[in-house]
């Protein structure tokens, strides 16, 4: 039975390196994803696209692909990657680069396009589309029409396929979804379409994408495993072996650090999911609940009776608004009564923001090591701690308001009780508000562009 | 009665969309299972959560994984990009969970 081995590359922008070349040399893999993107990811690199148009894409893609190429190219594998994020031609340019520079040729890279729907949010408008907000359930987006910094749409995998039909090696995509690097080049070997009675499998693959897709999250990364997993600071990416009726079993390679076994991928499995019986792609529907999970033992788990439904004929947008600042500050305070240095360094500080008049939408006071994480729900301390955090953070309209969070934090060094310490003061940070939206599929133009080196 | 802390029985994972959290609460044997399915209701994990998440609470069953998924509405003062907490994405909610009593005895 024809076989197709998968192997992540990365789950977020800024993953290491590392258990990616560990995937492409010793993973045996035809296919690598790598994941770059998350939900603000892509207002950032608009933003750096807006002040350079040869920027916006995700810049590691350099010194990555300087590390991989040359070990993908011995091996065969082929890498799929969103690192185009909002500039997935300047991605390429810069592949292409590094191909020269490396003296590699007889490359061919795909570059899809046409998730950036910023420019056309008036014309679809103008065609009656509203916008609707779907976590808010706001009807449409003029409250924050003036704001926008950016907006995209989550695309699947036909344009990935069609890249590997041309022959692609290198396939760059721009906010293509997470799952479709993954989606792609199992339905393209498998010859599975998005019409019946494929749904089954494209689920299958879309569950597979699911496993794979957060790469460490799956091998005792982010895990209830933290205390069992070896050898985490060389941790292995997962690795799938698919066969044509969609079965998997999830590995990474021999004598890499971390764990695969039944937990490792049930903390996956559920991981950033709604409805377990439906788990929405561009691609598909995939039904979690359905599945056969098998723990083999020795970092192998086996997936079976895998299946799913037809593809939403929507697609999600998430737009990005410009929506204020975040001003913060922070002291540490000492042992003895630290916690009641703290409280008093709250009173303090609130008093402060009276007299300078501080402007804020929300204003928020954590006691760290006391209940920063679990807020209400934290008991309190029963002994004299050794030391207390005083964090004091306010969302304001303006830069000039959240840096007077700055200043007054500040100001607590010498007001805030004897032993004070403190880092280095932050800096007022810009915020960007999402709006994840739908769009018809129709309304959302993709294109595949296959350039030669 | 009988009660213990769900971090005996189970593990947690959460993850965040939005402004919304999501926690997979996986039950480490049979007799776990039938403890959370009974007890993790959404008005008891409302209740657990008050002051953390503002919103409506759903409670999905897979019980091919011996899992629940819990899905919590303005459950991270606004979502990740906007909020204030420290905590972002919401990632120790997992184990905010964990501190639940839950009864053995039905």
């Amino acid at each position: 039975m024809k076989k197709v081995r998968l192997g992540a590359g990365s789950a977020y922008w800024g993953d290491m390196l590392e258990p990616a070349v560990e995937v492409a040399k010793h993973g045996n893999v035809d296919y690598m994803g790598f994941d770059h993107l998350a939900e603000l990811t892509m207002s950032i690199l608009q933003r750096m696209k807006d002040k350079n148009p040869k920027a916006g894409y995700i810049a590691d893609i350099v010194p990555w692909m300087r590390q991989l190429l040359p070990i993908a190219k011995a091996n065969g594998v082929k890498l799929i990657t969103n690192a185009g994020g909002a500039n997935p031609e300047a991605a390429a340019d810069a592949v292409i680069e590094v191909c020269k520079s490396l003296g590699i040729t007889g490359m061919k890279i795909g570059v899809v396009t046409g998730d950036d729907i910023g420019d056309r949010l008036q014309e679809l408008r103008d065609q009656g589309l509203k916008f609707r907000n779907l976590d808010t359930g706001e009807e449409d987006i003029d409250r924050i029409a003036d704001r926008i910094v950016a907006a995209h749409a989550y695309i699947g995998a036909e344009r990935i396929i069609d890249a590997l039909a041309e022959g692609c090696d290198i396939v760059i995509t721009g906010r293509c979804s997470d799952n479709a690097l993954f989606v792609a080049p199992l339905m393209y070997e498998f010859g599975w379409k998005f019409e019946d009675p494929y749904w089954d499998k494209v689920g299958a693959a879309i569950t597979i994408g699911h496993v794979l897709e957060c790469a460490e999250c799956a091998t005792g990364g982010l895990s209830n495993m933290w205390d069992q997993a070896p050898n985490m600071a060389r941790i292995g990416f997962p690795i799938a072996e698919v066969d044509e009726e969609g079965n998997a079993l999830v590995t990474k390679v021999e004598g890499s650090g971390g764990l695969v076994n039944e937990w490792t991928i049930k903390e996956q499995l559920t991981y950033e999911i709604k409805d377990p019986t439906r788990y929405m792609m561009p691609d598909g529907v995939a039904d979690f609940t359905r599945l056969k999970l098998e723990d083999l033992g020795n970092d192998q788990v086996r997936l079976s009776n895998m299946g799913g439904d037809a593809r939403p004929e929507t697609l999600k947008v998430q737009i990005g608004y410009r929506d204020g600042f975040i001003g913060e500050g922070q002291i540490l305070l000492p042992w003895p009564d630290a916690y009641a240095k703290a409280k008093k360094a709250e009173e303090i500080v609130r008093e402060r923001f009276e007299i300078v008049g501080l402007e804020a939408q929300e204003l928020r006071f954590d006691y760290m090591g006391v209940n920063t994480l679990h807020g209400e729900l934290s008991p309190e301390p029963s002994c004299d701690l050794n030391e207390v955090g005083l964090r004091i953070v306010a969302k304001t309209k303006t830069i000039e308001e959240a840096d007077k969070v700055r200043r007054e934090g500040t100001h607590l060094w010498t007001l805030g009780g004897i032993g004070a310490a403190f880092g280095v003061p932050f800096k007022p940070r810009p915020v960007i508000g999402l709006w994840p939206t739908l769009v018809p599929r129709s309304d959302v133009e993709t294109k595949l562009t296959v350039r030669e080196v | 009665m009988a009660e213990v802390l769900l971090k005996d029985i189970a593990y947690a994972r959460s993850g965040d969309k939005g402004d919304v959290s999501n926690i997979g609460v996986l039950a480490q044997d049979e007799k776990a299972w039938e403890i959370i399915r009974r007890e993790l209701t959404p008005e008891a994990i409302k209740a657990h959560f008050r002051g953390l998440v503002t919103g409506k609470v759903n409670v999905y069953e897979m019980p091919n994984l011996r899992a629940l998924n819990i899905v919590m509405e303005g459950a991270l003062g606004g979502g990740a990009t906007n909020t204030l907490r420290y905590d972002q994405t919401g990632k120790a909610l997992s184990t905010a969970i964990l501190r639940m009593k839950v009864r053995t005895d039905g």
